[in-house]
């Protein structure tokens, strides 16, 4: 089962505090879309919202073009994975699973069938007889996954199910939800505040701040044409340079100068752009390390960082401020040698003061 | 057939008519049905029968009936009854004598027992199983330990040929008699409240001190005891709260006596109310003890609370 | 040099705090050990010479007077009954105002928690003479309900529960919304089920408050076959020189204590986390 979810204008307030301010959302059926965003921007408010455990102030939430908003929780037909689990620590894993199917009256031998179903695709079929108190982590998270799938919801939902594991387990279990996904052609809504889960899980992704969506786009979208600076700045490891510049706008393309003479020659039409100050920003991988003096500025390295496939080169440019460049895997440069840095024009981004972003033109 | 299709609820929905958004927080009148069943009791067999013991105060009343409005005449009787101001005198001798013996001795005993060696925990559940017997059995053991002739003390006394005092007879020692059964039965609660306190004093905190090279008695005194300085208020008005409702004690061990010595502010009440059936004066007495332990059970709530603003 | 002496004098005050920790306890001890002793003599013996307690004959025939003669079984029966009752109804009670305090809403919950909380400070005797007069009314005197019902106004047990209820994961609840249960079915399948503990401690703390209870049962049970067992036994008590004996009274102490010394000593977690909890609220 799949289904659309479409929400359109909704606001949410708790007591004088506004968490969600006229937010409007198309989900197509089958999506895996991620609610991306820091910490207490309001994701989860969204998603229990969809999930019908908070109260809508204002707009309205369809699925299928069904309005569901006036629903209890239990008649929406979608299914929640909590970040603590919520799993019934009194019951076993089976009878986690069964509660609520034995609630809408699925006669026994659907409920057995579908709890083997889910325990097979979750590699449980062992654990169906424990409690959660006599299961590890891992373990507890697929049975909270486990009693959402013997559900057939219309739309699963994720609340940070991720955030209670180890590292290597989170990465293995990131690609099992991939798998997950794919086989049960459901569409998915997660949040996440991490944004390497958002990159790698996302079919689009939602980013939040601040009461409002700031961009909804593929993942690639996001990371290559940012529509914020936030966005530009949230989205990506390490974090996106930031430098102010002013722009000299008399050619076709802006070029950046910098407060110590350095200039970029960016690829974005000048036409396009109104003011002379402006946020320039680029990301690591597009800032090429070369011979001193033959880059579009010098600087000392202050940090190396061996990533292994690449290194990462902390510089200290004339003016004290720090970009972040990147070089091989195996770059010989030490720690206070002196290098040119290569900004990449192509991949050069312009924000204004309100954090509007500008792109080069699309290839 | 037409009208109803019209009025469905999809049919609503699709003319647009807004239906309210579920709020599952949202208060509704059907969920006091869960705590209906206790209201009720509460309010009909607590709340009212309070109201109607302040009435009653007001009033002369026997049994059956409630007579005229006295006014405040049941309490100006009360001010000029010479048993009253005794019960009074008497119930805060009482708690003169059981409070600070109780919180010390409690004090003690946690300091010495709280560790986890198994002689330190067969002591302390020695030292509270005896706040799980009535008071019926307390006060038998203790007659017959206070007992002329076959009574422990007198047996121990006689060893050394010695007569043993008359804790229960002897006007001066009727009191401390009382007392002392009292606090040998509730000496459980205070010495088990220390020492949830001193459980919840951080650990490191003492390795701090082991390593500034503290001694026992300056750890004692620098930090245990101010650590449970809370504790140790609220332990004194939890027990003056339970020892102002002394009764038992005194109505099986000596009846009130001698000449009224022992006759706390409860037992007047029980008197005057249930033997003498004067329920108007009774009711008027029960008021007046109420307000001293609502004083007490205030203190105890401002105590609780602020207790949070330090942690 | 200087640490030798420190040991020493700590060694010094540990023996005296033993000693007068070991003095406490034989304080506990000898009075219980007295009664029983007494418990197991006959009385003339006694009589002439109570140091015959430490030494044979003993007798179990106070016991076997318990038993059979006085109307202890009776008593018994009652305590039984009337402490059964009120601790089924207050765990009931309590447990439906705990979820509904705790976790639903409803018009004026929150003036009404704080009224009932308000009823912890309100202590018995403030109710007892207007409680009499209503009970005489009603004429629920020497009935059991008149013994139970006061017990089931109490609020301490709807305080424990509404804090054992908030305490547990509102998720839990969500959860089960999910998944379609009502919250009559959340309550009884998903919660109460977890609140386990504090059933057991709120009920053997109000079991055994009922058991010990003097006060009301005196008033309310004038008859004697409606007593309860601790206000029979206080009624032997009276005439307590020229009574059965001394030896029989013992036997009926040891007889009514022991039954609980000996739940104390198998349920005393729950027990010292019941009272202590009462006493802090
Ligand atoms: N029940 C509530 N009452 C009051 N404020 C709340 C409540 N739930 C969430 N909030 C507030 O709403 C904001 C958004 O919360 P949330 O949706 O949980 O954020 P996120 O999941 O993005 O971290 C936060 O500032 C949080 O403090
Ligand atoms: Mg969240």
């Amino acid at each position: 089962m799949t289904a659309d979810i479409e929400i359109r204008n909704v606001s949410k307030q708790f007591g004088a505090m506004t968490v969600l301010d006229h937010l409007s959302l198309s989900i197509r059926a089958r999506e895996f879309i991620v609610f991306l965003g820091p910490s207490g921007c309001g994701k989860s408010t969204l998603l229990r919202m969809i999930a019908g455990l908070e109260a809508v102030d204002s707009g309205e939430i369809a699925i299928n073009n069904e309005r569901i908003d006036h629903l209890p929780p239990g008649k929406r037909g979608i299914a929640m994975v909590f970040q603590s689990y919520a799993l019934y620590p009194h019951m076993t894993v089976r009878d986690n699973m069964a509660f609520g199917l034995a609630n809408i009256g699925v006669p026994g031998k659907v409920i057995e069938a579908r709890i083997n179903e889910a325990a097979r695709i979750l590699e449980m079929p062992h654990l169906l007889d424990r409690k959660p108190g006599q299961l590890s982590g891992g373990q507890r998270q697929r049975v909270a996954i486990g009693r959402a799938i013997v559900k057939e919801p219309k739309a699963f939902l994720f609340d940070e199910p991720l955030s209670n594991l180890d590292a290597a387990l989170r990465t293995r279990t990131r690609i099992e939800l991939a798998q997950l996904h794919q086989r049960l052609q459901s569409t998915m809504i997660f949040v996440t505040h991490d944004q390497v889960e958002a990159m790698t899980l996302a079919d689009r992704i939602v980013v939040m701040n601040n009461r409002k969506i700031d961009q909804i786009g593929t993942p690639m979208e996001i990371y290559e044409r940012p529509a914020t600076k936030f966005v530009a700045g949230f989205v990506g490891a390490p974090a996106m340079n930031f430098v102010d510049a002013t722009l000299d706008r008399s050619g076709k393309n802006a070029t950046a100068r910098f407060a110590d003479g350095i200039s970029v020659q960016t690829e974005i039409a000048s036409s396009q752009l109104t003011d002379d100050n402006y946020t320039f920003g680029i990301r690591s991988e597009d800032v090429r390390i070369v011979a001193a003096g033959q880059g579009n500025a010098d600087g000392v390295v202050d940090v190396l960082e061996r990533l292994g496939e690449r290194t990462l080169i902390y510089a200290r440019l004339g003016d004290g401020q720090q970009i972040v460049g990147s070089d091989a895997g195996n770059s010989r440069v030490a720690v206070g040698d002196r290098i040119g840095l290569a900004f990449d024009g192509q991949k050069s981004h312009l924000f204004n003061e309100t954090g509007r972003a500008w792109h080069a033109r699309e290839a | 057939m037409v009208d109803r299709l019209a009025t469905s609820p999809t049919a609503t929905l699709a003319v647009g008519v807004r239906a309210p958004t579920a709020d599952i927080y949202a208060p509704q009148w059907r969920n006091f049905i869960f705590v209906a069943p206790f209201l009720f009791f509460f309010t009909t067999l607590l709340l009212f029968p309070l109201l109607w013991g302040m009435w009653l105060s007001f009033h002369k009343a026997d049994t059956f009936s409630s007579g005229n409005f006295v006014g405040l005449g049941n309490y100006a009787r009360l001010y000029h009854d010479k048993v009253f101001l005794q019960s009074i005198w008497n119930t805060f001798y009482f708690a003169l004598l059981t409070v600070p013996t109780l919180a010390l001795i409690g004090l003690f005993l946690a300091l010495c027992l709280n560790r986890r060696t198994r002689t330190a925990a067969v002591l302390r559940t020695l030292f509270f199983s005896s706040s799980v017997l009535s008071v019926t059995i307390v006060t038998l053991i203790w007659r017959i330990v206070f007992i002329p002739n076959v009574g422990l003390l007198s047996t121990i006394y006689g060893w050394f040929g010695a007569t043993a005092p008359a804790f229960i007879s002897d006007p001066s020692l009727a009191m401390i008699g009382i007392a002392i059964a009292t606090i040998w039965w509730c000496i459980g609660l205070p010495m088990m409240l220390f020492l949830s306190a001193l459980q919840q004093i951080p650990q490191d905190i003492y390795e701090a001190a082991a390593l500034d090279n503290a001694n026992r008695w300056q750890t004692l005194r620098s930090i245990t005891l101010p650590s449970i300085k809370r504790t140790f208020i609220l332990v004194i008005i939890i027990q003056i709260v339970l020892q102002f409702q002394l009764f038992g004690q005194a109505w099986l061990m000596t009846r009130g006596g001698p000449n009224n010595l022992t006759k706390p502010i409860v037992l007047y009440i029980y008197d005057t109310a249930f033997r003498r059936w004067d329920l108007g004066l009774g009711a008027a007495a029960s008021e007046i003890l109420f307000i001293l332990i609502l004083v007490a059970a205030m203190a105890q709530y401002l105590v609780t609370r602020s207790r949070g603003d330090q942690a | 040099m200087s640490a030798t002496a420190s040991i020493e004098g700590r060694a010094f005050g540990d023996h005296l705090l033993l000693a007068l920790v070991i003095l406490l306890s034989i304080v506990m001890i000898a009075p219980v050990l007295w009664v029983i002793g007494l418990s197991l003599k006959d009385n003339t013996e006694l009589m002439a010479d109570p140091n015959s307690v430490f030494h044979a004959p003993y007798t179990l025939k106070n016991y076997i007077n318990t038993v059979g003669t006085s109307s202890v079984f009776i008593w018994v029966r009652n305590s039984i009954i009337v402490s059964g009752g009120l601790t089924l109804g207050t765990l009931i009670l309590s447990s439906l105002a705990g979820y509904g305090f705790a976790r639903l809403n409803f018009p004026g919950r929150d003036v009404l928690f704080v009224i009932v909380l308000f009823g912890l400070a309100v202590p018995e005797q403030a109710v007892l003479v207007a409680r009499h007069q209503i009970f005489s009314m009603l004429k629920f005197h020497n009935t059991y309900q008149g013994l139970i019902l006061p017990g089931l106004s109490a609020p301490f047990g709807v305080f424990l529960m509404t804090q054992y209820f908030k305490a547990i994961p509102k998720e839990l609840d969500e959860a089960a919304m999910l998944d379609n249960a009502s919250r009559l079915r959340i309550f009884w399948k998903v919660l109460l089920p977890l609140t386990l503990p504090a059933q057991a401690t709120l009920g053997i703390f109000t079991f055994l408050g009922a058991w010990n209870d003097y006060f009301w049962p005196l008033i309310s049970a004038t008859r004697k076959d409606m007593f309860t067992l601790t206000v029979g036994m206080a009624s032997t008590q009276t005439n307590f020189a020229q009574s059965e004996g001394i030896g029989f009274l013992m036997a009926q102490a040891v007889f009514a204590g022991a039954p609980i010394l000996i739940v104390y000593l198998f349920f005393q977690k729950y027990i010292v986390t019941a009272v202590s909890g009462a006493a802090v609220r």
